[in-house]
């Protein structure tokens, strides 16, 4: 199976400000891949030294195995992009921008007109279609904006942060749009803040930091890693410290004294259960929780 | 991938842009240049003749279509680039496969028919005056094919440089203007002092201007072929410039 992408050391400075720490990333071929990162990690940078709107200044970067700056023609035509800030041509309405850019992409006069068509109906904007793209609301120039990264039909598809100020929704349309698509053997290259939307979405994850990526994995692998499972048990008594039979569980006592918290240690619940009722004492509720992607992105980047 | 459907459909956007705003772009050259030639070429001009004894009149017309063309091009390519960039839709435009010279060469075809239609529409206004054949045809689309492109292409340069909008105004009254109005489009160089003689040889536009001259009625102040040797030289020297900037992102890519 080939890459759709590969990006290996990547630096990038601007002036003498480094944003991108040689960062290296492959994503196969129809994957469903997020990028994480708190503002200013460096997405963006990442993403347009991809589409070739900023110049590197050392590692390289393929698309499909076809190199972005020497071979930029194929890998152009290769990727659709939906940056993260309106881009719209001033002088074009809604339907005109549709069918310049597939133009601009190659494609001839009569299917551009079919496929902006098509996409002005399938995202909601076809009774918008003679409107000068200002007058179209906040979450239609979104909507604009994707189905403008896939006139042309492309084989991997890089969002900058689609979801940013979309009301509930339409988020959720775009996750059924966007698993569609991937499901149809698009790949997809995700950025995003909210972190529901990659756990949901994403098959695997990378979180960069400071220029840095500093996580790889699936997101199962994520969350198992470096997820935490806690178990708060609830006791009769107050303690002033953990019984001496208890210490082995490896649990820690609540401030207020009478819970007690077991960390990941799934394996040792029913014995420490057996201990507790051994000393006599009675279990009066039991709290399971288990952290989220949110937790374990924030920990991630707070660390650092 | 078709790459000359790509070309096309920016070549047919640029198109699109001046004509959608056509009360800017295509009315004011026409209603000026009517002024010009009824105040200065018929109402003052009447009785002024030129070099060889060329009505006044007559020898403004030429200087007009040029002036109008240079103005044209100029103000098609800078206003459309720098637009461009100051909405990001460059940015659009970069993540196409368009190779640069496509891009550039797209913008400026779109330019030089502006600009030709401006110039046309000039000619047309001059015929209501008087009615004057054109007398080497060639010349004249000669002229009006590599000047157009020349100061399509300074426009690119100054769409590219530009920071704010004003910086575009500064190099219209403080560099074309002059340059244009010093390049005899009201005046011989033989109707002036020598130093002004000397001067003008240094100014391109002396040299549209003359070519166009010659083209249209036959006149000129400096042989013609010199003339299209000094367009060439310029537009090949701004084209390149201009094709290199642009590969090389400047001010386009972060
Ligand atoms: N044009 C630029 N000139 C100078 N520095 C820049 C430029 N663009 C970005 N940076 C800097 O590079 C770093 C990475 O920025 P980038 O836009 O890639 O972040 P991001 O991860 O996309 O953030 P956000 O979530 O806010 O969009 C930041 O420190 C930013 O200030
Ligand atoms: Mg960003």
């Amino acid at each position: 199976m080939t890459n759709a992408l590969e990006i290996k050391d990547l630096v990038k400075f601007y002036g003498k400000r480094q944003a991108l720490n040689s960062i290296s990333l492959t994503v196969p071929e129809g994957e469903f891949f997020g990028f994480l990162g708190p503002n200013g990690a460096g997405k963006t940078t990442t993403i347009h030294s991809i589409t070739g709107l900023a110049k590197y200044q050392g590692g390289s970067i393929r698309v499909f195995g076809y190199d972005a700056v020497s071979d930029y023609r194929q890998t152009r035509a290769l990727i659709g992009f939906v940056p993260q800030e309106f881009n719209f041509d001033p002088y074009l309405t809604a339907e005109q921008i549709l069918y310049y850019e597939a133009g601009y992409f190659g494609v001839s006069k009569k299917e551009a007109r079919r496929r902006a068509a098509q996409l002005l109906k399938q995202f909601d904007l076809y009774t918008h279609k003679e409107l000068d793209y200002r007058k179209l609301s906040g979450g239609m120039k979104r909507r604009l904006l994707i189905a403008r990264g896939l006139v042309h039909e492309p084989r991997v598809l890089i969002l900058d942060e689609p979801t940013a100020g979309v009301d509930v929704d339409l988020r959720k349309k775009l996750w059924v749009l966007l698993r569609e698509l991937n499901q149809q053997g698009m790949t997809i290259f995700l950025t995003t803040h909210y972190i529901e939307e990659a756990e949901r979405l994403c098959k695997r994850i990378g979180v960069i930091h400071q220029g840095n990526i500093i996580a790889l994995e699936t997101t199962e692998k994520l969350i198992e890693q470096l997820g935490k499972h806690v178990i708060t048990i609830s006791l009769d008594r107050r303690f002033p410290e953990i019984p001496r039979e208890l210490r082995q569980f490896g649990i820690e006592l609540a401030e207020d004294g009478n819970t007690i918290r077991l960390t990941k240690n799934e394996v040792h619940l029913n014995e420490l259960l057996k201990a507790i009722y051994a000393q006599g004492l009675n279990v009066t509720g039991i709290d399971t929780e288990k952290t989220n992607l949110e937790d374990i992105f924030l920990g991630l980047t707070k660390e650092k | 991938m078709n790459q000359f459907i790509g070309f096309r459909a920016l070549l047919s956007r640029e198109i699109l842009r001046f004509t959608s705003v056509f009360k800017q772009t295509l009315f004011p050259p026409i209603i000026s240049s009517f002024l010009f030639i009824s105040i200065f070429g018929y109402f003052i001009g009447r009785n002024l003749t030129m070099a060889e004894n060329t009505p006044y009149l007559t020898f403004l017309v030429p200087g007009l279509v040029m002036m109008y063309l240079i103005e044209s091009s100029y103000q098609n390519t800078s206003t459309s680039l720098f637009i461009a960039r100051w909405s990001g839709y460059i940015q659009e435009l970069l993540v196409t496969p368009l190779s640069y010279v496509e891009m550039v060469l797209a913008m400026l075809l779109g330019s030089m028919v502006r600009s030709v239609v401006v110039s046309a529409g000039v000619f047309a206004v001059s015929l209501f005056f008087e009615r004057t054949a054109i007398m080497h045809p060639w010349v004249v689309l000669y002229f009006m094919f590599f000047v157009s492109l020349t100061f399509s292409s300074v426009g690119l340069l100054a769409g590219l440089i530009a920071e704010e909008w004003e910086h575009i105004s500064i190099l219209t009254t403080f560099i074309m203007t002059p340059f244009i109005y010093f390049g005899g489009v009201f005046h011989s160089a033989q109707n002036i002092p020598h130093l002004f003689q000397v001067l003008m040889q240094f100014n391109p536009i002396f040299y549209m201007v003359n070519g166009m001259r010659y083209g249209m009625i036959g006149v000129s102040d400096v042989d013609f072929k010199i003339s299209m040797i000094v367009v060439l030289v310029f537009f090949s020297v701004l084209f390149s410039v201009v094709v290199w900037m642009f590969s090389q992102g400047y001010k386009l890519k972060k």
